[in-house]
């Protein structure tokens, strides 16, 4: 055995990207849910309900397979414990979708006619947050690739500057929701707004998650 | 009975030189191999000629320092037939240690096989005084400090290839004007290590109007020629390609890269040749240099044979072409990760050390080196996950290589000197 051929390891990156995209899949699912659960179609919230589960654990099992072509012995580019934890919050964005097509599966709730608008209003925002972390974490090949430094560091540290405000704006849209919620409590039963809340816990949870995620992403970048 | 024991030795010389190029080869080229820059059949037989040419043409530098530099030939002095069953039994002893370890999978290195066993005999024969102790410390501590040089020169390459190349808004812009430089240097660093006193071989007649001044001449001349070439080559390939997406220029770029990393690797492989042909033909310098006399003295101030230069490149090239590209596949299969950018900064680091290690009559390990610079890389936040391990694993490997080639060779001498000069 030579010893350069000792020398390597796998990257994390590649696998990183796809562990990314994989997140990225469930949470493209996040509208369709919420579509199928205003029209009531509970055939098609089994179907995504399905689609989601699996695809958050193929999420689990790249995020398993990183870790475990990554033994303390190698040497990395970015902190080890960041990179850890990074992998970890993104795996949570996907766990947080699956709870939210859980929560639409197990009972059938009906989105109140005065809700639908700001619920919709809602899982924009939250889906939008995502797509600003994905699209920045698709980056991390050409991060690696430039060293993370430069231009590209720069660019994908500024697109995710603005995450937190966003998370912000989700947080004020939830807590419009919650208000909306109690001032229909006498047109609606007990069951159905702890199911609301639910929704609306598993949502903001996916926010937090991708806020999280993106800080752990710009920790990364600078290393320390 | 001289002639014998001339071609015996360099039967174990041309042996050894066989084990270099089948093992040690494919570390050269393992940059350009892994990124697949070029095809295993290029990188045999770009490997073969530049290790063929570094070792005829730079290699008599270390192959003096094996033949007399560590065990001093007038501590033997009056017994010109020992000094010479030494040095045989030497070779021997380096070889045989080099199979056993490669036999148990262990990466082991020629060059410290070979001074563990030069300093066996030495001791043996002639006592403790018989080792040149100040230049076996000088070598020594070129173990230590050529990894450390090569990966401190690489981590500043690719800090310079990541920052005004690929760190750019337009790397594919930047690119042309900054990889010239780094064409420039390694072009400039080959060239004088080969012309001045490299190219004396070859030119009938001595070449006397080859001087100092001439040579740095003519190397900048081939460096400035070079440095142009690769700019008009990278700016037409780039042309128009900055206005792309960042991630489409970084491939291109990288693309450009493709080309110097064969042409970095081939310089490895002519480092690699320069330095540790000597691991193979530098006993048999000496014992062609002995027995050349018919037994009767020790020369010291002779140059080495061009004959026994050519034997350990050809023995180098027999080694890559009979069993170096199984080794050159199997190590090209498993790095992947390293990207021509990398690749050439590594490169570049490790010839430097390596050849100027050579014309300090350093017997070096390129392996090592490598090992080094492309640790720096790493350093720099160039790579995605190295091995910290195979630090320990080098300085274990010559911890347990010096003593054991060194005791194989004291075993060989004794037996040896028990048959034949009893």
């Amino acid at each position: 055995m030579s010893l350069i051929q000792e020398l390597f390891g796998e990257s994390p990156f590649e696998p990183l990207v796809e562990h990314t995209q994989k997140v990225h899949e469930c949470v493209e699912l996040i509208t369709p849910l919420m579509d199928a659960a205003i029209e009531g179609d509970y055939e098609e919230i089994h179907r995504l309900q399905d689609t989601v589960s699996e695809t958050e654990y193929e999420a689990d099992q790249v995020k398993n397979l990183i870790r475990e072509n990554l033994p303390r012995r190698y040497f990395l580019p970015v902190e080890r414990e960041d990179l850890d934890h990074f992998l970890h919050c993104q795996d949570s964005i996907a766990d947080s979708v699956e709870d939210f097509a859980v929560v639409l599966f197990i009972r059938r709730t009906e989105i109140h006619p005065d809700l639908v608008d700001d619920f919709r209003e809602f899982v924009e925002q939250v889906v939008q947050v995502c797509d600003t972390l994905m699209t920045a974490a698709e980056e991390m090949q050409d991060l690696a690739e430039t060293g993370f430094g430069g231009a590209e560091a720069d660019s994908v540290r500024e697109s995710i500057s603005g995450l937190g405000e966003d998370e912000w704006k989700a947080d004020r849209l939830q807590r419009k929701i919650s208000k909306q919620i109690y001032e229909l409590e006498d047109e609606l039963d007990p069951m159905t707004i702890i199911f609301y809340e639910k929704m609306l816990k598993a949502l903001s949870e996916i926010t937090n998650g991708a806020e999280n995620t993106g800080e752990l992403l710009r920790q990364m970048i600078i290393k320390h | 009975m001289s002639i014998l024991f001339v071609v015996i030795t360099a039967a174990f010389g041309l042996y050894m030189a066989w084990n270099i190029g089948a093992n040690d080869v494919a570390n050269s080229m393992a940059d350009a191999v892994g990124s697949r820059s070029i095809s295993l059949k290029g990188a045999i037989i770009g490997a073969g000629i530049c290790e063929f040419a570094g070792a005829v043409l730079v290699g008599s530098h270390v192959t003096n320092t094996v033949r007399k530099g560590i065990v001093s030939p007038e501590a033997l002095g009056g017994n010109p037939e020992a000094f010479a069953l030494g040095m045989a039994c030497a070779l021997l002893a380096a070889a045989l240690w080099l199979n056993c370890a490669s036999w148990v999978g262990m990466p082991v290195s020629t060059t410290h096989s070979i001074v563990g066993a030069v300093v066996g005999f030495g001791v043996i024969s002639a006592g403790i005084g018989a080792v040149d102790w100040t230049k076996m410390g000088q070598i020594v501590a070129s173990w230590f400090i050529s990894p450390v040089v090569g990966g401190v020169m690489a981590y500043l390459f690719f800090l310079i290839i990541a920052r005004l190349i690929l760190g750019r808004r337009k790397p594919a812009k930047a690119a042309p004007r900054i990889a010239p430089f780094i064409a420039f240097f390694a072009t400039m660093v080959v060239c004088l290590a080969t012309v001045y006193k490299g190219l004396k071989h070859i030119i009938s007649g001595g070449a006397s109007w080859l001087t100092g001044d001439v040579a740095i001449g003519i190397s900048l001349a081939v460096s400035i020629i070079v440095a142009l070439v690769a700019h008009i080559l990278i700016k037409r390939y780039l042309e128009g390609q900055e206005e792309r997406a960042m991630h489409d220029q970084l491939r291109a770029v990288e693309k450009c890269f493709a080309p110097m990393v064969v042409v970095t690797s081939c310089s490895v492989a002519f480092a690699h040749g320069s330095n540790d042909v000597a691991n193979a033909i530098g006993p048999l310098a000496a014992v062609v240099d002995v027995a050349g006399t018919g037994f009767q003295t020790v020369h010291t101030e002779v140059t080495v044979p061009f004959w026994v230069l050519t034997l350990g490149g050809f023995g180098i090239f027999l080694g890559l072409a009979t069993f170096g590209h199984r080794v050159m596949m199997t190590v090209g299969r498993k790095i992947t990760q390293i990207s021509p950018s990398r690749g050439v900064a590594a490169d570049v680091a490790a010839t430097t050390t390596v050849l100027v290690c050579s014309r300090l009559k350093l017997p070096v390990s390129t392996t090592h080196t490598l090992v080094g610079a492309i640790l720096g890389v790493g350093l720099a936040r160039g790579l995605g996950a190295l091995n910290r391990q195979v630090v320990q694993n080098i300085f274990g490997s010559w911890l347990l290589t010096v003593p054991a080639a060194a005791f194989l060779s004291v075993l060989l001498y004794s037996l040896g000197s028990f048959i034949f000069l009893a």
